[in-house]
């Protein structure tokens, strides 16, 4: 009986644990060629940031290395929120990235913390808040899935005279939805040039922070509107205009993009992306 | 199905099988708690506190335990319609519903708990579960526990299981499996001829060992992530009429995670304590050292705060009063750190020079926590190791240190007094992961008084005061609380931001409370304001809001 402890533990030592010594060894990336011959899921990746947060910079390089990979299967939208890292400080961090629709998004998905992320807004291991050395897992969970329905951003005109941006998007069915699915159109801006603190600076205060894929906007609402239902059957066409002016805290439109993403609005997958597309304002 | 009716139905089953259990046999007792915090919020544009949409938050839980003869089960509920601002420290809790159940017999040396548990293998360094309720942490398994007693000082602990993870009218249970197995044996007990001498002067020493070990699948496209990740640990414990030496340490294999930036490298824990006491003295010292330990059931966990499977505590000096409490507390820094404390307590006895008519005690406190003496290691793109370790070396950043004198004296039958002197330094750029903020040097003084006005009435006070040229500057802290025996008390505390040699706005953080006490009941309202604050793990921060509102507490046991 007093062999049994020392005898329990080795056993317990041996099948418990895997030892990898070189990680990259037998594993490759994905090269974003997708899954099957049909058309799969793109994947939405709301990477919740804010020019206070210190460690947000190396969540927005992850993003961007996804997004290297991904291309554009991988949709990346930085969503500036929470007061206490993405509120204007005088005198340098006095630009406000925050939008009402980043708000929203911080009520709704209870984000008191940065950076974190929602990928897909799809509950990964029951929390829909995704930290970002597990955006490459989740990204790769979703992106390979056949999609339900296919979304194009059909035409797409900006008007630099009246500052708005008009177009269609259509969607094509391929399995009728469970519910009523929204949609919803963000105006993002790549290349803002502006302070972000970054713990990996020296000093940390970097005045000179690119900031990628900045959320400008919700163009229809935070929420979007109402766009599928569960009548829409196999092989519908559904399409939608819209004509928009662009948010007043645009820079530069050349740098913008359309970002079009239809999601549940009921049942226990509430809020999640089943597809997702982006264009460029200015081609 | 829907929450309420599933909440329902397991309050019918739990009545029920109650019930019958009652009936069935005689002895058995239900015992258990309640308590509830409920706050209705105010704006309060000064302080920054936003009401929530709900205008209040509530949390309330029930324990419910039955026991007869070896068989014992119970049940917490637990309600959160909605949480309280700032709660809980980690994943959210949302709605009512059932966040414990277990069943437990014993017989014959073995116990068996099926359901939840908490638990932990020696000081916890590679298993602990448990629930630390006012922050909000609660990492409790759901599995099955086995505990077996095969011989005189023999001790087998055996547990599987998923952890708790958030709540949603209901827990919800973390991604990975974790199973380990812990072994103690007093040597003096189980082998008394080997160990004569301990056996006859009554001291103990007791040898143990544990291996803890995770499983999650791996689906990451980039890396081969191990699926099951093992930690043992290795721990000897001597105990005397004087003294108490403690030692543990632990090996973590790889262990790629959130935390740690995906690197694996091996983590590392060493721990030694001893405390020396007889009559009016006891002197104590701690070390530690922890590189790369964190060990959460979720690789990807979100925050510091959910699935920890180990524990890594903080060698400091847990505060009480208010200001060194809330405004500067040291939390551990499970991925590197280097640690010591020191404390000593004496009491100079009655009649003494130094002791006067009732008694002197003096007690003197110091820790301090630096960062690991690490290089990071150039082309790491195979091995992924991160960086290497001066394993006993601490590096050149200091995190934390306070020293600090407490004099504690009893003047006459009707007053006692206590000062206390603090000095702080505080990386609060590493602690609270306030990125370019300056390094804080505080000192505090403290003054507790408490009155014994008559046989059922008494006054304690605490005057304190935060003098420090970083951050918000100085801050002053008065308390007045008046005890009514054996029923009533009231108080009212302000706090003071004055900045001194800061530029700050000046505020005020007035709050009064009073409180009614039956039995085992106990009822308090709070009306003030809260201070905002930052709680920090890693690098990762959860805010607490601001508050300004009415508390209401009622806490129960039966």
């Amino acid at each position: 009986m007093r062999y049994l402890l020392p005898s329990l533990l080795l056993i317990g030592t041996l099948a418990g644990c895997d030892i990898i010594s070189e990680p990259k060894g037998n594993v490759g990336p994905n090269n974003g060629g997708g899954g099957g011959d049909g058309v799969t899921r793109n994947v939405l990746l709301e990477d919740c940031t804010g020019h206070l947060c210190n460690n947000c910079p190396d969540a927005a390089i992850r993003a961007q290395e996804l997004k290297d990979i991904y291309g554009d299967r991988l949709v990346v939208v930085a969503v500036h929120m929470v007061n206490s890292f993405a509120q204007p400080q005088a005198p340098d961090f006095t630009t406000d990235f925050r939008t009402p629709a980043g708000t929203d998004y911080e009520n709704t998905f209870q984000i008191d913390a940065l950076p974190t992320g929602l990928v897909s807004r799809k509950s990964f291991n029951n929390s829909t808040l995704v930290s970002r050395y597990t955006w490459s897992t989740a990204v790769a969970s979703l992106i390979d899935q056949d999609a339900d329905v296919d979304l194009q951003i059909d035409s797409l005109n900006f008007d630099a005279n009246s500052n708005s941006v008009s177009g269609t998007i259509r969607a094509i069915v391929f399995n009728p939805a469970a519910g009523p699915e929204n949609l919803t159109i963000y105006l993002t801006e790549d290349h803002i040039i502006d302070w972000q603190v970054d713990q990996t600076a020296t000093p940390p205060e970097v005045p000179d922070y690119e900031h990628r894929h900045v959320l400008r906007g919700a163009l229809n609402g935070s929420w979007g509107e109402a766009f599928l239902s569960a009548a829409d059957q196999v092989g519908d066409t559904v399409e939608i205009s819209f004509s928009y002016p662009l948010p007043s805290n645009v820079l530069n439109p050349a740098n913008c993009s359309l970002v079009a993403y239809v999601y549940n609005t009921t049942g226990a997958s509430q809020y999640e992306v089943q597809q997702v597309t982006e264009r460029k304002l200015v081609p | 199905m829907h929450p309420t009716r599933t909440l329902g139905l397991a309050l019918a089953t739990l009545a029920l099988c109650l019930s019958g259990l009652l009936h069935a046999q005689d002895g058995g007792q239900i015992h258990g708690n309640f308590s509830t915090d409920g706050q209705l919020y105010n704006d309060d544009e000064q302080i920054g506190a936003v009401k929530p949409p709900a205008d209040f938050g509530l949390n309330s839980w029930m324990n419910l335990n039955y026991r007869t003869g070896n068989f014992e089960a119970g049940a917490r509920f637990e309600s959160y319609e909605p949480a309280l601002l700032g709660y809980p420290a980690g994943a959210a809790y949302n709605g009512t519903g059932v966040g414990y159940r277990y069943a437990t017999f014993r017989k014959d040396g073995l116990e068996v708990t099926a359901g939840n548990f908490y638990e932990q293998f020696g000081q916890g360094l590679a298993f602990r579960t448990y629930e630390e309720r006012a922050l909000g942490v609660d990492n409790a398994m759901d599995g099955l526990r086995v505990k077996f007693n095969p011989d005189t000082g023999i001790y087998l602990k055996g547990i599987i299981g998923t952890q708790r993870f958030a709540f949603d009218n209901g827990t919800t249970k973390g991604a990975g499996i974790v199973r380990g197995l812990d072994g103690e044996i007093s040597l003096a007990e189980a082998f008394p001829r080997l160990f004569p001498k301990l056996a006859a002067k009554g001291n103990s020493l007791i040898v143990g060992g544990s291996f803890v070990s995770k499983f999650q699948p791996d689906q990451d496209p980039f890396l081969e992530l191990p699926e099951n990740v093992g930690i043992w640990a290795g721990r000897a414990n001597y105990v005397s009429a004087k003294w108490n030496l403690y030692s543990e340490y632990a090996y973590k294999i790889n262990d790629p995670n959130g935390s740690n930036g995906n690197i694996y490298k091996p983590g590392q824990a060493l721990m030694a304590n001893a405390t020396y006491s007889v009559r009016g003295l006891g002197i104590s010292a701690g070390a530690h050292i922890f590189d790369n330990m964190v060990f959460q059931s979720d690789r990807g966990a979100p925050t510091l705060f959910d699935l920890n499977i180990n524990y890594l505590p903080t060698l400091a000096k847990q505060h009480t009063y208010n200001l060194p409490a809330t405004l500067y507390p040291y939390a551990t820094q499970p991925n590197g750190e280097v640690a010591y404390q020191g404390e000593v307590f004496y009491k100079f006895k009655r009649g003494s020079k130094l002791g006067g008519k009732y008694g002197t005690k003096i007690s003197a406190n110091w820790s301090g926590a630096w960062s690991l003496d690490t290089t990071r290691l150039a082309n790491d793109t195979i091995h992924l190791q991160g960086y290497s370790t001066n394993f006993f070396s601490m590096g050149d950043r200091q995190y934390f240190s306070d020293f600090n004198v407490e004099l504690r004296k009893k003047l006459s039958a009707n007053w006692e007094l206590a000062l206390t002197y603090l000095n702080l330094v505080y990386d609060i750029e590493t602690v609270q992961g306030k990125a370019g903020k300056p390094v804080i040097y505080a000192d505090m003084f403290i003054l507790e008084g408490l009155h014994v006005i008559s046989d059922k009435t008494s006054l304690r006070f605490e005057l304190q005061h935060l003098a420090t040229k970083q951050d918000h500057g100085n801050w002053a802290t008065a308390l007045a609380e008046l005890t009514f025996s054996p029923h009533w008390f009231v108080a009212a505390m302000d706090q003071y931001n004055y900045g001194g040699s800061v530029e700050t706005e000046l505020i005020h953080y007035p709050i009064g409370t009073f409180g009614y006490i039956r039995g085992g009941s106990r009822f308090s309202f709070s009306y003030g304001r809260q201070r905002a604050g930052i709680f920090c793990v890693g690098g990762v921060c959860r805010v607490v809001p601001a508050a300004n509102g009415l508390t209401a507490s009622i806490t129960t046991t039966f």
